[in-house]
């Protein structure tokens, strides 16, 4: 670069100015000018457009998935919401559920309880009309059974003990019995 | 073809006979022709109950008497006494039956009605009415 600037330059003092004076070729500095402006105008009209297209869409893409991160972000988070929503409304109707299901238990459980212990006093009942026909039947029988004895006992003793006299006495309370 | 008498007829007019004073032998020896003319000696039985109430109802009784023992003279003249003053009866004429297994009492047998006064059928009213 040093060498670049200072190759145009002159150790003799300048005879033409100040920029003689400075070592400034007035030729080789238009020169320069028109070059560097060439490539401006050859950067502003191949490379720029093409850099800046290309920054740009790297910039769009980069926007675009910014905002896709954004929208799946949101998605992400209305989903979660939904998501927490329909847990929490899960849960809820777990809740309900649970807790009719333990109502409707204790229902089944109660009914079952108080079924079974009408069965229960049904068949206690049942047990002691049941016995208690028995304990009468077996009276009757007991009494039935001892009234045939004491017919049948009384009709032996008194078929032996009775006779002309004492059936003729028998005939005579009976005939007054009668009148 | 002759008429077919009733038994009622047949036992008013044995009866009525019987109560005229009709020879009892000469009764029975036309009823029994008449029954086996025709052809109704079957009901034999039925119209000697039918006779026994027709007369019953012209004041003369025919009772049977059931004891295990045989009655004495004064006992059977009770029975025909009772009978006559529970029929109203004029005549009481006693059949007298034993049968031991009466075991003690009396049962008259009257037409149309019975009086059981004996010691087996206390005993079996016993056995029936208290039995349960």
């Amino acid at each position: 670069m040093n060498h670049l600037l200072t190759q145009f330059a002159t150790t003799e003092p300048a005879s033409g100015g100040i920029f003689e004076a400075l070592g400034i070729d007035w030729k080789t500095l238009i020169i320069q000018i028109v070059a560097f402006l060439i490539l401006v105008w050859l950067l502003g009209k191949f490379v720029y457009p093409w850099l800046m297209k290309s920054v740009d869409e790297r910039q769009a893409k980069i926007e675009a998935a910014t905002k896709a991160a954004s929208e799946a972000q949101a998605a992400a988070s209305d989903a979660e919401a939904q998501v927490e929503k329909l847990l929490k409304k899960a849960r809820g109707e777990a809740a309900d559920i649970i807790a009719t299901a333990k109502l409707e238990s204790a229902d089944v459980v109660s009914k079952s309880e108080d079924k079974a212990k009408k069965r229960a006093d049904q068949i206690v009942a049942d047990a002691k009309s049941e016995l208690a026909k028995e304990v009468v039947a077996a009276k009757n029988a007991l009494h039935n059974e001892t009234l045939e004895l004491v017919a049948l006992a009384t009709e032996k003793v008194v078929g032996k003990v009775i006779t002309d006299k004492n059936n003729d006495d028998i005939i005579s309370d009976a005939l007054k019995a009668v009148k | 073809m002759a008429i077919r008498l009733s038994r009622r007829k047949i036992a008013g007019y044995i009866a009525d006979q019987a109560v005229s004073g009709v020879d009892a032998n000469n009764l029975v020896q036309l009823l029994a022709a008449f029954l086996v003319d025709s052809r109704r000696v079957g009901e034999l039985t039925l119209i000697i109950r039918d006779i026994e109430y027709q007369l019953a109802e012209r004041g003369f009784v025919l009772a049977s008497v059931v004891s295990a023992h045989k009655l004495s003279a004064d006992t059977q003249q009770s029975i025909i006494d009772m009978v006559s003053s529970q029929t109203g009866s004029k005549s009481v004429q006693l059949q007298q039956f034993v049968d031991p297994n009466v075991i003690g009492g009396f049962k008259v047998d009257l037409p149309g009605r019975q009086l059981d006064s004996t010691i087996a059928h206390k005993l079996t009213q016993l056995r029936t009415n208290y039995k349960k």
